[in-house]
């Protein structure tokens, strides 16, 4: 199939461009602030989350989680574009035998699997952090999960929007702007209305699976009307 | 009837009003080399990329290989290597895994790959990151490129451009390699004709979007026939002589020039030049380049 042979082209110019350091640098990073944090105020949280540590570990992660989850999509969307851009490759690739929907698939697959890499390495993280805390073997793995995932569904309209802004303006100071700024925006829960705020409320809740839903549904909503544009556009 | 690699009619691509392609009709038939010239921003690149898919004309129609571009894209692309304008590589990647990047679309045998950096003489630097290659090395890559798919049609977008002359030499015969060895058409475009009469056996003349030439080599090699100037010590006097003799002449500067350039003509005209006590110093064939042909061609209409 297409999309394979573009996916598989596609993992092989990611090779070397520091795609792979990313998406292992950024739970690691989420995973060491939280070390930190309980490390230098052992004492006083595990008080305040006395009997219920591991969800008082989950809390404080959780702040984090869609505002690295959105700076992470924003760099990795631009990485994989710039791949293309950064010698004007496009229209190499875009002359040989293959749809240009298969193109942009591939790309957005790419980039939904580094993402994805990340989520099980937050997950990794999650419990070898509670461990060495000795919050104890009994953790709550469905939240574990959900918080890694969760929240990565709920972003797929940032996902898809972003991979589409990258990979047509060839100046990425617009989609890395603009990804900065929904990056920050994740934090303030500002209406359950606005996609932004639904990479938190996709594990805050209530209602998780209307988030996630609504993420996957306007993510693959933008992810074609993005693929159309894509496949008519002319390559200069 | 012609079996035509490359045929459009009509096409024209138009850009806010202005039209960067106008009217082309494009005849380019199996195995030929065909060199499409014309100077910078006269729509060449514009055109490639219509034939290529990478835009879409605005009206007027593509048929490759007698199928419609529009169509039958894939398969057609399938048959169709190319290289546009400055090459594009990934500078990260060695020249090995570039074509590799390329071989996991199109599909074609791994050996492939050590096949092509052999034609275009890579094999050596097949390991290094493309980043630290020459522009010439690079050129070669993406004929390389080009070539992985097999393809029956090459379409090359300047592809000596920025080289030094060895490299447009090595390009060169590539390039004039490719029918004789492979059977491959080949479009090639330029801005510069002295480098396109050494490889290309028809022509595309192209100005303001608009083909204003297509035809032989040779027949326009027709159209720029030379002259004969002879520096004599007097030239006046010289002129008289020969026109006395039936031998057409006209003066430029000293210099006295022959319209014909045949032998017979040329050395009758010396002697008898020689007999009546005329001094000859020089006698110097002048073809009217191609090149100022060319520019006569694609100057016309710029005021």
């Amino acid at each position: 199939m297409m999309l394979v042979k573009a996916f598989r082209a596609d993992l092989l110019k990611a090779k070397g461009k520091g795609l792979w350091l990313l998406v292992c640098l950024a739970p690691v990073g989420l995973i060491a602030m939280q070390a930190l944090n309980f490390g230098l105020r052992y004492d006083y949280l595990t008080s305040i989350f006395a009997g219920k540590l591991w969800i008082g570990l989950l809390d404080n992660l959780s702040m984090f989680v869609p505002i690295a989850l959105v700076m992470g999509i924003t760099i990795v969307c631009s990485l994989l574009a710039n791949i293309e851009h950064h010698t004007s490759s496009w229209k190499q690739l875009l002359a040989l035998p293959i749809p240009r929907s298969a193109v942009f698939g591939a790309k957005f697959a790419v980039a939904a699997v580094m993402l994805g890499l990340s989520c099980v390495l937050l997950t990794l993280g999650t419990v070898l952090l509670g461990l060495a805390l000795r919050f104890g073997i009994e953790m709550p793995m469905a939240d574990i999960l959900a918080l890694s995932f969760f929240p990565y569904l709920a972003s797929w309209p940032f996902l898809a929007l972003f991979l589409w802004l990258c990979m047509t303006f060839r100046n990425q100071a617009v989609p890395m702007t603009l990804g900065v700024v929904a990056a920050i925006l994740t934090l303030f829960g500002i209406s359950e209305w606005v996609p932004v705020s639904w990479p938190m409320l996709a594990f805050t809740g209530p209602k998780r699976e209307w988030f996630i839903g609504a993420g996957l549904l306007v993510g693959a909503i933008i992810l074609l009307i993005g693929m159309l544009h894509f496949s008519r556009k002319d390559v200069h | 009837m012609k079996e035509w690699v490359i045929e459009t009619s009509a096409l024209s691509k138009r850009y806010k009003g202005r039209y960067a392609v106008s009217n082309l009709n494009l005849k380019i038939g199996k195995g030929e080399i065909y060199g499409f010239l014309g100077p910078n921003g006269a729509g060449k690149t514009t055109t490639i990329r219509m034939l290529l898919g990478l835009i879409k004309p605005s009206s007027g129609a593509i048929q490759l290989f007698g199928q419609p571009l529009h169509k039958h894209k894939l398969s057609i692309l399938r048959k169709v290597g190319s290289l546009v304008e400055y090459p594009s590589y990934y500078g990260h990647l060695s020249a090995t895994d570039n074509l590799e990047a390329i071989r996991r679309i199109i599909d074609a045998p791994k050996e492939r790959i050590g096949e092509v950096l052999r034609i275009v003489g890579l094999s050596k630097e097949a390991k290094r990151p493309v980043k630290g290659f020459s522009l010439g090395m690079k050129q070669r890559l993406g004929i390389a490129g080009a070539l992985l798919g097999n393809p029956e049609l090459l379409i090359l977008d300047e592809p000596t451009n920025g080289l030094d002359p060895a490299g447009i030499l090595e390009i060169r015969e590539l390039i004039k390699s490719m029918p004789r060895e492979f059977g491959i058409t080949v479009l090639i475009s330029s801005h510069l004709l002295s480098e396109v009469e050494l490889m290309a056996n028809k022509v595309g003349i192209i100005r303001q979007g608009e083909l204003v030439f297509q035809d032989t080599l040779e027949s326009l090699q027709q159209q720029a026939r030379g002259s004969i100037s002879l520096r004599v010590s007097e030239a006046e006097r010289a002129m008289v002589l020969l026109d006395g003799i039936g031998v057409d002449s006209s003066l430029a500067g000293e210099l006295l020039q022959l319209d014909s350039t045949d032998d017979a003509v040329v050395s009758k005209a010396v002697k008898e030049l020689v007999m009546a006590g005329h001094a000859v110093y020089r006698a110097e064939e002048r073809r009217k380049s191609l090149e100022e042909l060319f520019l006569r061609i694609v100057g016309e209409g710029q005021g």
